[in-house]
């Protein structure tokens, strides 16, 4: 079929003048060529990221661990003052300052005597503190002061010694004002 | 070639319809997890992944008037054994070298030597860890979870941690600390071992002490169990208990109770109680209660004697209740301290029969005499010149047969009997009443009313809490300090004189003197109902009375059941005034040197 020439047939068909059809197509482009230093820019901008990330990461994880030590050691000092805190209220409530106080020789006086500074006047009648029943018996209880030693049961070296080396030990020990007050040692 | 492709398009279509399919199957599925069921995947991961722990919101703390802790909450340490892991064998323990210091050896430590070391730690003995032990395994093979011990305190808790045993687990346990153990321990209350209130303050203020545990959870590394930074989350904010505020003054309360401890041994008396109210404000500065109970360890005494007798355990208040009548009287207008009657021995108005405690003649006496002798009939002749009614709405106004604003736990609001009504009909609980026989109070209750005659007859609402502090400082139950006028100022005053000639006067006048000071002061010594109609053998001896008498600053209000050595209120003098001179000294309050009105006892 194709082998018969073309030419044998004649062509009917009015010729368009196919030139003149607008053809739509986009304008031709400037094509410019990409420039290496964007590449490199972007490129160097990622890499700065994952390494800044990276240097972020290894500091807060070491942080964690010196955050995590540092807890460690805060609740460490938590329970020390908790014990502390404990043995000083113990040592403040006032069953164990009234057994101290008499343990050193002091009773509580039922006459209350007021010396008034501007005048010198006495208000109240003087009278002598009998060592009553106040003194001599009757306990309130506290299961904190359990076994904490008074201060007379104490050895020079609990009382002063341990504190202060520098103490004399002979200035420690409390001993009942038999005589009269102690002369005090300051001036 | 037309079948063939009508072959494939068919093809095509099937492919296309598996494959919308499948990826609506996917599609479906992504919904399902990211959306729908996202929120439950997230929580099982975030379970996974994070660790959530406790944060304790403490309960507050009960200080007094001047903020001396008389409650706090520490952290305590409950001591946890897996018994399974415990009898899995020996675990090699490493300790230093003995050769080199230096290096260390692992030493090969069995379970009963482990014991063993645990004991001597907790102060039990070995086999009774191991039979712990044993006995759970016997329960159940596979228990991996028994008490040692619980409530450990600090240095134990540490100790344990260096036996470095295995199997041996801590758990933290807040738990309630009293440092100052029995002072106020009847007023504060307890806690039992799980942080519940149990009696006292601990237990009526609860709504203020209580704190609100928080929860924080935080992502672990796997190997070390670091936190990691950031991953920190609030689940929900603890919130700590409020502070509670006493008037109570922690040293005067010791101080006071320890006075009445010494009293109840001596006398051999079954309690006590010694009330210590600020007349200005009502403010009670001190409540001794003994028995006395250390609310470190309540158990110690007995059940009954845990909480505070002065506010729940009513009692016939006996001859101090006279200066209510007395007073009564006066401000009626019946009556001055120079009012004259002929006291006998025994009077018989209507069906009662009134008589006094020792036998006397006829005696004329003032209304003054009156309270000095502690006449009963005198005081019956006096009392019947106001009408029932009157008396009543009296005491009422004194704050007896109702609780007081304290509203402590268990708090009794006292039993006037009824009232006129039921007085109507029996002429013996009308005359008893007034001289404080057939009706009962507590001893806070008769303390306020003292507190009303000193104060010229304005009674001021008794308070304990001075208020709670919230965590964010706000300030809640601050008591009121409005007062209420029950009787008029020159009754209260000639009811005041007349108990300052009965502290200079009285049959005890040697045993309470407080020398240079001016006290009024009124004795009782009352007959305690036998629950059977009758009255029991002992009596229940007592003393309020308020100082300066010039210009009164205190009440002191004694009472003392059955001191079997001693069965008269010479037995609550002593008490009476020792703990006024305390409280005098300890507020330096200065004597003014003024010498007390004279009245005259008799005609």
């Amino acid at each position: 079929m194709s082998a018969v020439p073309a030419m044998s047939l004649p062509d009917f068909r009015p010729r368009r003048p196919q030139r003149e059809r607008p053809v739509l197509r986009p304008a031709p482009e400037r094509r410019r060529r990409p420039r290496l230093s964007y590449a490199v820019t972007a490129l160097a901008g990622i890499a700065a990221i994952v390494i800044a990330q990276l240097l972020l990461s290894v500091a807060m994880t070491e942080g964690a661990y010196e955050i995590d030590g540092y807890k460690v050691t805060q609740v460490e000092l938590g329970r020390e003052a908790q014990v502390l805190r404990e043995q000083i209220d113990a040592l403040e409530s006032p069953q164990f300052l009234a057994a101290n106080a008499e343990a050193i020789g002091m009773v509580p006086n039922a006459a209350p005597v007021y010396l008034r500074l501007s005048d010198g006047a006495v208000l109240g009648l003087p009278t002598a503190a009998a060592g009553g029943a106040a003194a001599a018996a009757g306990t309130v209880a506290n299961s904190q002061i359990a076994g904490v030693p008074l201060v007379t049961e104490q050895s020079a070296v609990e009382t002063g010694g341990a504190v202060d080396a520098a103490v004399p030990a002979g200035t420690a020990p409390v001993s009942p004002a038999s005589g009269g007050l102690p002369t005090p040692a300051t001036h | 070639m037309r079948g063939t492709s009508r072959q494939t398009r068919r093809r095509i279509v099937a492919s296309a319809v598996v494959l919308v399919a499948v990826v609506g199957v996917f599609l479906t599925r992504l919904v399902d997890i990211q959306v729908v069921r996202a929120e439950e995947y997230n929580a099982a991961a975030e379970d996974v992944r994070s660790s959530s722990e406790t944060v304790y919101g403490p309960r507050g703390d009960i200080v007094d008037a001047t903020g001396v802790v008389l409650a706090d909450t520490v952290m305590r340490y409950d001591i946890v054994l897996s018994p399974k892991q415990a009898r899995a064998g020996s675990f090699d323990r490493e300790t230093p070298d003995p050769a080199d210091p230096a290096k260390t050896v692992e030493v090969e430590v069995t379970t009963e030597q482990a014991a063993a070391e645990l004991g001597s730690v907790l102060g039990m003995s070995g086999d009774q860890i191991v039979g712990t032990i044993d006995e759970y395994l016997a329960a159940d093979p596979d228990s991996d979870f028994a008490y040692v011990t619980k409530l450990v305190d600090t240095e134990t808790y540490e100790r344990v941690r260096a036996l470095d045993i295995p199997w041996v687990y801590t758990r933290e346990h807040p738990s309630r600390r009293y440092p100052n153990g029995a002072v106020g321990g009847n007023l504060i209350g307890f806690v039992d071992p799980d942080g519940n209130s149990v009696a006292g303050l601990e237990l009526a203020q609860d709504a203020c002490l209580a704190g609100e545990d928080g929860e924080v959870s935080r992502l672990r590394s796997l190997r070390d169990w670091v936190t990691i930074p950031g991953s920190e989350r609030v689940v929900k904010h603890a919130r700590a208990g409020g502070t509670l505020k006493l008037t109570i003054d922690s040293d005067l309360q010791y101080s006071v109770q320890r006075t009445a401890e010494a009293q109840v041994e001596a006398t051999g008396a079954e309690w006590a109680t010694v009330t210590v109210m600020e007349v200005k404000t009502g403010r009670l500065v001190a409540v001794a209660d003994v028995p006395t109970v250390d609310p470190n360890t309540p158990s110690a005494i007995d059940a009954e004697n845990r909480g505070s007798r002065a506010f729940t355990a009513p009692f016939e208040p006996g001859s101090t209740f006279k200066a209510l009548t007395a007073a009564s009287v006066i401000d009626a207008g019946q009556a001055d301290p120079t009012s004259q009657v002929v006291a006998p021995y025994r009077i018989t108005p209507g069906n009662a029969d009134i008589n006094d405690s020792y036998v006397h003649g006829d005696e004329r006496l003032t209304l003054t005499g009156v309270m000095i002798d502690s006449s009963n009939t005198g005081m019956s002749l006096f009392g019947e010149r106001v009408s029932d009614e009157q008396r009543y709405q009296d005491m009422l106004d004194f704050g007896l047969g109702t609780e007081s604003e304290v509203g402590f736990p268990a708090e009794a609001p006292g039993d006037l009997h009824g009232g006129p009504s039921v007085w109507a009909e029996d002429d013996q609980t009308k005359y008893a009443t007034m001289f404080g026989q057939g009706l009962t109070t507590t001893a806070i209750q008769i303390a306020s009313a003292y507190q009303t005659i000193a104060n010229g007859g304005v009674r001021m609402p008794v308070s304990l809490v001075d208020g709670c502090v919230a965590e964010d400082g706000t300030v809640t139950q601050k008591p009121s300090t409005e007062g209420r006028a029950v009787i008029s100022e020159q009754a209260a005053q000639q009811t005041s004189q007349m108990l300052e000639r009965v502290y200079a006067d009285g049959w005890l006048a040697k045993q309470w003197e407080i020398p240079g000071y001016r006290v009024a002061a009124k004795t009782g010594t009352a007959q305690v109902p036998d629950g059977q109609g009758g009255y029991q053998s002992g009596y229940l001896v007592s003393v309020s009375g308020f100082a300066p008498a010039d210009d009164p600053q205190f009440v002191v209000s004694v009472s003392i059941m059955n001191p079997v050595k001693m069965n008269s209120s010479a037995a609550s003098a002593p008490v009476f005034r020792d703990v006024m001179s305390q409280v005098l000294k300890k507020y330096r309050t200065v004597p003014s040197g003024a010498p007390a009105p004279e009245l005259p006892a008799t005609w």
